[in-house]
């Protein structure tokens, strides 16, 4: 099918010759995130790119060999990307092999809210095993959305300012939600999340206020169905049983297997 | 501009390294492909004889790719040689699953040259070059088809309609943007977008190299 001008698609093979300037190419990795059929495609055009590029060699002056072998040599080299330890250790399916790209990197920022909220519960003296127990089951829910094979990522600005991000399953019908930088909100109000479908809105909970660095989550929502969409409302802050005002996010969520 | 260098078709390496002068285009020579892969391996784990190989596959490559876009010949050295390091120091992240090693190493080398470019002339200046159309495209392509030592690459780039091959040649060769390169041509910026997109497919089924 030929993509419209419009489609961010088009945006690929530019894309693949470093031609996209900012903003359009923050808006553009969004989009990526969440479609594998472009990095697919951004793949095999790099090829092409990589053949244009050896037709250009240049053989380099002979000094050049001996300065870049003597720099190698004296230089440090990077370790391979690896997992960190805390969501590892929340679930044992969570292994690198699993992990590739937009998922490995979730999961480094993931792993700092999982490692707080650990703490969090910690320091709740009488409550902790409790606690923990509760840490345990939702870091272990987190991992089973992350490592699940038809897990997608989707990011999308919110009206109000902040952004939000969710991973979802159909398969574990289930998706993980965090938010960052969301407008702060008086005492009285919070922001509630809604999964809305054909039969109307279920209140999926309401998101957490943020401690730590203006990110808000993970929070795991279960109860998917096909058709859904996720939203999010500002609520008075004990929740509505129904959305009470407009919108400030709307994600489709169909058609993202 | 890099008259001399730019020209030389001296293909004997000074190491006398007789693999490196056959270098081939990354492609269908798989076991070619996988070579690279599986010394890129070895230099993930500090191995020094691994890392010379791959320079001698590849230090030409990379030197040329950042001339086309950077043209200055000592800032292009030095751009390629921080490439080169980034090659040793980064050996580890490159994931075979995501592409063949010869195009991670160019697409390392491509960025950072386009970052070269875009980081020195200041937004505004470029802007009114643009504007003013003062980089004739020809100049560009003359400079680089002068160079394309491979008659497939040649061939193939030949097979692209005038505007595809133009917008990918600006794009890729002369590391201008999107935006600016349709403000060279004179053409939509949305034209521009499903030329390059189009031009690129064409040349990688031509090529029939695929990620």
């Amino acid at each position: 099918m030929r993509p419209r001008p419009s489609d961010p698609h088009t945006l690929a093979g530019a894309y693949a010759m470093d031609a996209v300037a900012e903003p359009d190419r923050a808006r553009f990795e969004r989009h990526l995130a969440g479609c594998e059929s472009c990095r697919q495609e951004i793949r095999g055009l790099r090829e092409a790119t990589a053949a244009l590029g050896s037709a250009a060699a240049v053989q380099p002056p002979a000094a050049f060999r001996e300065a870049v072998l003597r720099r190698a040599a004296r230089t440090r080299q990077l370790p391979p990307a690896v997992t960190p330890a805390p969501v590892a250790r929340a679930d044992g399916r969570l292994g690198r092999s699993l992990l590739h790209g937009w998922r490995a990197r979730l999961v480094v920022s993931l792993a700092g809210a999982l490692a707080a909220v650990a703490v969090a519960g910690a320091v709740v003296g009488y409550r902790m095993q409790h606690n923990l127990d509760q840490v345990q089951q939702h870091d272990h829910a987190v991992a089973a959305v992350l490592s699940a094979p038809d897990a997608t990522m989707l990011t999308a600005p919110v009206a109000t300012g902040g952004t939000v991000t969710v991973v979802m399953s159909h398969r574990e019908r289930a998706l993980v939600f965090t938010a960052a930088d969301l407008h702060l909100l008086p005492a009285a109000q919070s922001y509630e999340v809604w999964l809305i479908g054909p039969a109307g809105s279920r209140s999926a909970g309401m998101v957490p206020a943020s401690s730590r660095g203006g990110m808000a989550g993970p929070m795991v929502i279960s109860g998917l169905r096909a058709g859904d969409s996720v939203g999010l409302t500002v609520e008075p802050s004990g929740g509505s049983p129904h959305p009470t005002s407009p919108p400030v996010l709307m994600v489709s969520l169909a058609g993202q297997h | 501009m890099a008259e001399g260098r730019g020209r030389s078709r001296d293909r004997a390496p000074e190491g006398a390294d007789g693999a490196a002068g056959q270098r081939e285009a990354p492609g269908p020579g798989a076991g070619r492909a996988d070579e690279l892969g599986v010394l890129l391996a070895r230099v993930a784990r500090g191995d020094q004889a691994a890392y010379e190989a791959v320079y001698d596959r590849t230090a030409d490559r990379v030197l040329g790719t950042v001339l086309a876009v950077v043209r200055d010949p000592a800032q292009s050295e030095e751009v390629a040689q921080e490439v080169l390091l980034d090659v040793w120091r980064s050996a580890a992240r490159f994931d075979p699953n995501l592409g063949s090693a010869a195009a991670w190493v160019m697409t390392l080398a491509h960025r950072r040259a386009v970052d070269r470019v875009r980081s020195e002339q200041k937004a505004a200046e470029r802007q009114i070059r643009v504007a003013t159309s003062e980089i004739a495209y020809d100049e560009v392509t003359e400079a680089v088809e002068a160079r394309l030592e491979q008659e497939r690459v040649r061939r193939c780039l030949g097979s692209l309609t005038e505007l595809q091959r133009e917008s990918v040649t600006l794009a890729y060769y002369g590391g201008y943007t999107y935006r600016e390169v349709a403000g060279l041509l004179g053409v939509a910026v949305g034209t521009v977008k499903t030329r390059m997109r189009d031009g690129l497919i064409r040349l990688r089924d031509c090529l029939g190299v695929d990620g």
